[in-house]
């Protein structure tokens, strides 16, 4: 399915923020996010195909207005509800 | 295991949305190409997505498009790593 | 969504699925700061600069290099690592050719040899136009390229990471491989920049 994801050739993006940041992690929680999914897919948790397909499954205005790290979360939560390790219920306030 | 197809064979890449992931992106589809050479063997990602175990291993393969073929104007090309089950040979069928 | 209130609202939301799943006996949390710590110190465009300089100033190196990436870099130490297993493909720059590196669909990317991918790189803007119009968005980046070069854009679709073998500048015939190294920038490993 064309999905969200698969941008390329799409117009309207505009121009480059060419700007190089250095800095891998805006924050520390997209540290954490980052490990935490290298750590689920090392414990077979899920595979990283199964992660890719949970991040190009977010409905599209959402997905466009996330951060990349805010993605990779979603991605990560969908698939732990999915699979029966942590609900999405559990995570909230 | 052979390849099914050598480099420098002509391609046509399948014209399929199927209603999963896939690593065909759109603008790739449907389009003639040349593929450059064969990657390595990977189990199919569109398979592999949907949590199964089962997914076959098939060759993945570089293959080059022109810019006008994909977008009807550009000189410059594009490769894309294409697994063996989204090209067809062109002179196959008529669709 | 950004700002603090989003990012206090995630950031608790994080804290809470590490300590469940360390409750849960799935992920610890040491594993994470292990992973993290090997993430944030392995992982630099110092590598990929490394690798260009040898194959800059040893000719039998870089025709390993171009014939198989994945082996010729190992040679350096940097082995492939990750969760799956990942085929290198160097592409050379040269008068008449040039290279530069994308993933339309998602962000793949060399890691371990280039560093942390920039913002750009994972942005909308970058993924969506360079396989559409490379000259234009090379431009963006203070790139002319004279009409004779023909560019190839490589989009990572698959296991094979990309990297961009730079032209090396001229008047460096008297630099050591140390120095040269200096000169290799990670745009330029990419292919958006020209050194």
């Amino acid at each position: 399915m064309a999905r969200i994801n698969d941008v390329g050739g799409m117009q309207g993006f505009g121009a480059l923020d060419t700007s190089d940041d250095t800095e891998p992690f805006h924050a520390d929680w997209e540290a954490r996010v980052f490990a935490l999914n290298s750590a689920l897919v090392r414990e077979g948790v899920y595979n990283l195909d199964e992660f890719r397909d949970a991040v190009e499954t977010m409905e599209p205005s959402a997905y466009l207005a996330a951060s990349y790290y805010e993605r990779w979360f979603h991605a990560i939560r969908t698939l732990l509800d999915r699979k029966g390790v942590v609900a999405m219920a559990e995570l909230d306030d | 295991m052979t390849d099914r197809f050598r480099p420098g064979a002509r391609v046509r890449t399948a014209r399929h949305d199927p209603p999963h992931h896939t690593r065909l992106p759109r603008y790739a589809r449907g389009k003639h190409g040349v593929v450059v050479e064969p990657e390595g063997r990977h189990p199919l990602a569109d398979v592999r997505s949907q949590g199964r175990d089962d997914a076959p291993v098939e060759q993945v393969y570089a293959v080059r498009f022109a810019a006008r073929e994909l977008w009807g104007e550009g000189d410059h090309h594009v490769v894309l790593d294409l697994w063996e089950s989204y090209l067809e040979n062109p002179e196959d069928g008529t669709s | 969504m950004s700002g603090t209130h989003a990012d206090a609202l995630i950031s608790r939301q994080v804290r809470r699925l590490e300590t469940l799943l360390e409750d849960r006996a799935v992920v610890v949390g040491a594993a994470l700061d292990e992973m993290l710590d090997a993430f944030l110190s392995g992982a630099t465009p110092l590598n990929g600069a490394r690798v260009v300089a040898r194959a800059w100033t040893d000719p039998a190196y870089k025709e390993r290099l171009l014939a198989d990436g994945t082996a010729a870099v190992a040679e350096l130490g940097y082995a492939a690592g990750g969760v799956q297993p990942q085929r290198l493909r160097v592409v050379e720059n040269t008068e008449d050719t040039h290279n530069v590196v994308v993933c339309t669909l998602c962000s793949c990317y060399p890691v371990r040899l280039l560093g942390p991918s920039p913002s750009w790189y994972k942005s909308e803007a970058y993924r969506s136009r360079v396989v559409r119009e490379p000259l234009e968005v090379l431009r963006e980046f203070g790139v002319e390229l004279p009409s004779t070069v023909a560019v190839t854009v490589w989009d990572s679709s698959a296991e094979t990471r990309y990297l961009v073998l730079p032209r090396r500048p001229a008047g460096t015939g008297a630099l050591a491989e140390e120095e040269l190294a200096g000169l290799v920038t990670r745009n330029g490993l990419i292919g958006t920049s020209v050194l």
